[in-house]
């Protein structure tokens, strides 16, 4: 874990430790976090609506990137990190919401829709919606060993060659992961990652 | 701490050592305990904060997937640390996500704030230190952890710290003592020892100790170097002082001696002084005696030659009487004033102070003036406040007046004039007498009131006197609390005027009824005495022949030709002297009508007179003429040829006296008054004559050989027979008071020879014997 984050954008919104020294944004944060604590933290309690879990699955998909560790190239041309949706879009709005201004591997995060598997070239994590299921074996052969992070909550999607599978256990949006799949594309994913996993694949003898 | 000031300097250092060291290590303890519970803090801090990193480090997948079983699983390894009693992760949002509780209670406390521009803080409250730390993934706050530790560990480490501490402290405090007690004797032995010698010092005054020296060389040795040699330089001083002491002791001793020899030297020169006074004033008595003895023969003599009763004289031989008389009477007077300033100068004056009244005292020296005036034809006249009374010696007072008056006569020029004024001044009285005479110089003034200073004024070439006058005068002033002052100018007169203490306004009046001038007693009991008539237009005038003739005859007076007429015609006297010189109504024209009347033409009338009309007034019918100034005797003897004083034949008279020739005189005075006498020389001669025959009166000299006159005295008044006898005393001794004591209960009157005794002693004898004879006169009746 590198808390530190050297880009002008990050330090604004996430303070290091070296941001202490300038008055003038300590007291900008002071009045974040007392923005926090006063109208924050009792709202969230009391009146933000439960998400839905789309809006989990969104943010899921953000923190997916930061537990995996991107090798060189999927990350070198200093491009914008470029999460896609193919096929029919469950998220509207609340993706982009989700991901606006942020980053990950020290890039910024952009959005695309995609209807074709070949546009998913240029796409470091691609979520495939349901619908996407009768051509999936297509779509994750195609892929091949691209280090592109495969997500989707269709069912049988981890045993069928996905990534990581979004899962309901109760109400609570949880999620299994195929590392056969992660390590065959060149993706490390975080331990921290596989510890909240409801399950984890591993080198299944009937693949490969 | 305060009662440190009494402790002794060795105890002070070793509190001191103590206190330092003590102060010193517990400084150090304190600072190192500090520096090590903070250093402490600091790790158990750092302990936490790592532990909270890893912890949330451990869950951020949680936090971020929503996991909070996976976030507990991570803190349920915190059992491995037994301090840690909480521990809990929260959201972002601040709300509890999962938590760890040693004690299993399950109770999830607030998350607190962090403070602004931090992300971790710590703080120490309850026994507890808390820690928040943010839980940061890639650089965004991801959610809290909250864990919180006792702080036995601290405490452990401060109780083993405190027990450490206090063991050190105690240990080296012993030790510090122990060095202390020995290191400080460095220091506080020699001073210790200092002050010991400086105790000795003081105490037994023993400067011949000395303070032991050290070794060393610092402050302290030099004090006891110093305070040696300081001791060494009391010591010589002691030794100098005591031998300065010593010297002077003797010399005192020396001195003490000689002043005793000295002190008594003069005791016995003081002794001789005293015997020589002594001597002195005893050979002034028997002076006076022996002197006054001869010059009594030698007045009365002259007196009674000059009275020609001894037969007539021819004028030669007169005058030179009257200059033996004269040479005699100053004579007298001068042994008189030796006496008396010696009395003075001696202390021995006695003083009989008393009131009376001036006007009374004036007559009796104007009497014995006024001839000396009149001689020189100056008027005396008197003017002042009636009843003035003075406080004085009646006596003196009179000396006195008489000393200044018959001053101012002898200076006098002839037809100058004398005035006495007496009046008060404040609580004093105020007397002067002014003449007309030469006056005094100014120079000369001061030197008037001297011992035998006398002017040497050419302008009075022989101005006889005695020159002490003045002298006896002015101390006779101040011994009775007076003051005497002059006035004069050259050739016009001088004043002299003293001041004597005023009387009371009582005064004693016991002149007058001695006093025979007028004394109606005196006429009846002298009615057997013929009675003589006085014209005078002049009251002094009129006393002044009054008492000249009182011892012989009755006295009326008239003051007026027409009162003169009155009275002959009622009392019919046996003669009249006349003034022809009076104011109102000639004298002369009285004599020419007394002539006329057949009564009185036969009638003897002395003329007396200022004027020699001697021719007119015999032509007129004069029995005498007489021109004033009148002496006594002439008068007395003119009047004799005229009246005579009737005599009682039968009274005889002893005259006890070792003078023959004072015998002689007194015979010859008491026959010439008209009295048998008759004389012994001795006292035990007179008793036996007392004893075989009866006498009218003695008349005693006191100072004799054998027997003196006082004895002879107590002899006769232990006779029954003899106790009423009367007895007169002439004498020349000096009195004392005890004599005058004796005389005056004794006696019936004593006269001192030298004095005008003669006619004094005829009155009082006539006084005594006739009064005695009317006595018995009246019984046989």
């Amino acid at each position: 874990m590198d808390p530190v984050q050297d880009t002008e954008s990050v330090r604004r919104l996430y303070p290091g430790r070296k941001a202490r020294r300038t008055p003038a944004f300590r007291v900008r944060l002071t009045i974040l976090v007392l923005a926090w604590a006063l109208a924050g933290f009792p709202c969230s309690w009391a009146q933000r609506p439960k998400p839905s879990d789309y809006q989990v699955k969104a943010a899921y998909l953000y923190n997916f990137g930061r537990f995996v560790e991107w090798p060189r190239v999927a990350t070198a041309k200093g491009g914008p990190f470029t999460v896609c949706v193919l096929g029919q879009d469950p998220f509207g709005s609340t993706l982009d919401a989700t991901m606006a201004g942020e980053t990950i591997a020290g890039r910024n995060v952009v959005t695309k829709r995609i209807s074709t598997p070949e546009e998913s070239v240029n796409c470091q994590i691609l979520f495939l919606s349901a619908a996407e299921a009768g051509r999936l074996n297509k779509i994750v052969e195609g892929l091949d060993k691209a280090a592109v992070l495969t997500v989707s909550d269709m069912p049988q999607f981890a045993q069928r060659g996905g990534m990581i599978q979004f899962v309901l256990e109760g109400n609570r949006v949880r999620f299994e992961v195929n590392l056969i799949a992660t390590q065959h594309a060149g993706l490390t994913l975080s331990s921290d990652l596989l510890r909240v996993a409801t399950a984890v694949r591993r080198n299944s003898p009937g693949r490969d | 701490m305060l009662k440190m000031q009494h402790y002794s300097i060795s105890k002070k250092l070793t509190w001191i050592n103590m206190l330092v060291s003590g102060v010193a290590l517990l400084l150090a303890c304190a600072a190192f305990f500090a520096y090590d519970l903070y250093t402490f803090r600091v790790g158990i801090v750092r302990n936490l904060s790592t532990q909270a990193q890893i912890i949330g480090s451990n869950t951020v997948s949680a936090l971020v997937f929503n996991d909070p079983h996976a976030a507990e699983n991570t803190l349920s390894a915190l059992k491995a640390s037994p301090h840690i009693v909480y521990a809990a992760i929260y959201t972002t949002d601040g709300q509890p996500f999962a938590g760890y509780w040693l004690d299993g209670n399950g109770k999830t406390l607030p998350l607190p704030a962090l403070p602004a521009g931090q992300t971790q803080a710590n703080w120490v409250s309850g026994g507890q230190i808390s820690l928040v730390d943010s839980i940061i993934f890639q650089g965004k706050p991801t959610g809290f952890v909250y864990i919180q530790s006792d702080l036995r560990a601290i405490n452990d480490r401060l109780k083993s710290y405190a027990f450490i501490t206090a063991s050190v402290l105690m240990i080296s405090l012993v030790v510090a003592l122990l060095i202390s007690r020995v290191s400080q004797r460095i220091i506080s032995e020699p001073v210790v020892q200092l002050a010991q010698t400086v105790r000795v010092v003081s105490h037994e005054k023993n400067y011949s100790v000395r303070a032991a020296t050290t070794g060393n060389h610092d402050e302290v040795s030099t004090l006891i170097e110093a305070f040696n040699e300081m001791l060494g330089q009391i010591q010589q001083r002691d030794g100098a002082l005591q031998q300065a002491h010593d010297k002077l002791e003797q010399r005192v001793q020396e001195r003490t001696t000689q002043l005793g020899e000295a002190n008594k030297e003069l005791e016995q020169k003081n002794r001789e002084v005293e015997r020589a006074t002594k001597l002195k004033s005893q050979f002034l008595a028997s002076m006076s005696h022996e002197l006054r003895t001869p010059l009594n023969a030698i007045i009365g003599f002259s007196d009674l030659l000059a009275e020609k009763t001894a037969g007539p004289l021819t004028d030669k031989q007169g005058r030179f009487v009257g200059h033996v008389r004269d040479g005699a009477h100053h004579l007298l007077q001068l042994i008189n004033d030796i006496l008396d300033l010696s009395k003075i100068e001696a202390g021995q004056l006695e003083l009989r102070r008393e009131n009376f009244q001036i006007a009374e005292a004036l007559p009796e020296v104007l009497s014995t003036i006024r001839p000396l005036a009149m001689a020189k034809n100056i008027n005396v006249e008197q003017k002042g406040t009636t009843g003035l009374s003075v406080y004085a010696d009646r006596v003196r007072f009179k000396q006195i007046l008489y000393n200044l008056l018959s001053n101012a006569v002898k200076f006098t020029p002839k037809g100058g004039q004398i005035e006495i004024d007496y009046h008060e001044v404040g609580n004093l009285a105020s007397i002067s007498v002014k003449d007309t005479g030469i006056g005094i110089r100014p120079e000369d003034q001061a030197a008037v009131f001297e011992e035998f200073r006398q002017l040497e004024a050419g302008a009075a070439p022989s101005h006889e006197g005695t020159g002490l006058g003045l002298a006896i005068t002015k101390r006779l002033v101040e011994q009775q609390a007076g003051t005497i002052s002059l006035e004069s100018a050259v050739g016009k007169g001088s004043r002299f005027t003293f001041t004597l203490p005023a009387g009371s306004e009582t005064t004693t009046t016991v002149s007058t009824a001695k006093s025979p001038l007028v004394s109606g007693g005196a006429v009846k009991r002298d009615a057997c005495k013929p009675l003589v008539l006085i014209v005078d237009d002049e009251l002094s005038s009129r006393e002044l022949l009054a008492s000249y003739l009182s011892s012989e005859y009755r006295i009326a007076m008239a003051e007026s030709g027409a009162e003169a007429l009155e009275k002959v015609k009622q009392l019919r006297p046996d003669a009249v002297t006349l003034d022809v010189l009076m104011e109102k109504g000639d004298g002369l024209e009285t004599l020419v009508t007394l002539r006329k009347q057949a009564e009185t033409a036969t009638m003897p009338v002395i003329v007396l007179s200022i004027v020699d009309k001697t021719n007119v007034g015999f032509a007129l019918g004069a029995t005498d003429y007489l021109i004033k100034p009148i002496r006594k005797a002439q008068l007395l003897e003119t009047m004799h040829k005229h009246v005579s004083p009737r005599a009682d034949d039968d009274s005889v008279i002893l005259l006890v006296d070792d003078d023959p020739k004072t015998l002689e005189l007194l015979e010859d005075t008491l026959r010439s008054a008209g009295y048998e006498t008759q004389s012994v020389q001795s006292g035990a001669r007179a008793l036996e004559v007392l004893s075989s025959k009866i006498v009218s009166a003695v008349l005693l000299d006191l100072l004799m050989p054998g027997m003196d006159g006082f004895q002879v005295i107590s002899h006769i008044r232990q006779q029954a027979t003899l106790r009423e006898l009367p007895i007169f005393v002439m004498t020349a001794k000096t009195l004392t008071e005890q004599d005058l004591a004796i005389l005056g209960r004794e006696t019936q009157a004593f006269f001192l020879k030298g004095g005008s005794w003669q006619h004094q002693l005829v009155d009082e004898i006539n006084r005594v014997i006739q009064g005695r004879r009317a006595k018995a006169a009246g019984q046989q009746l």
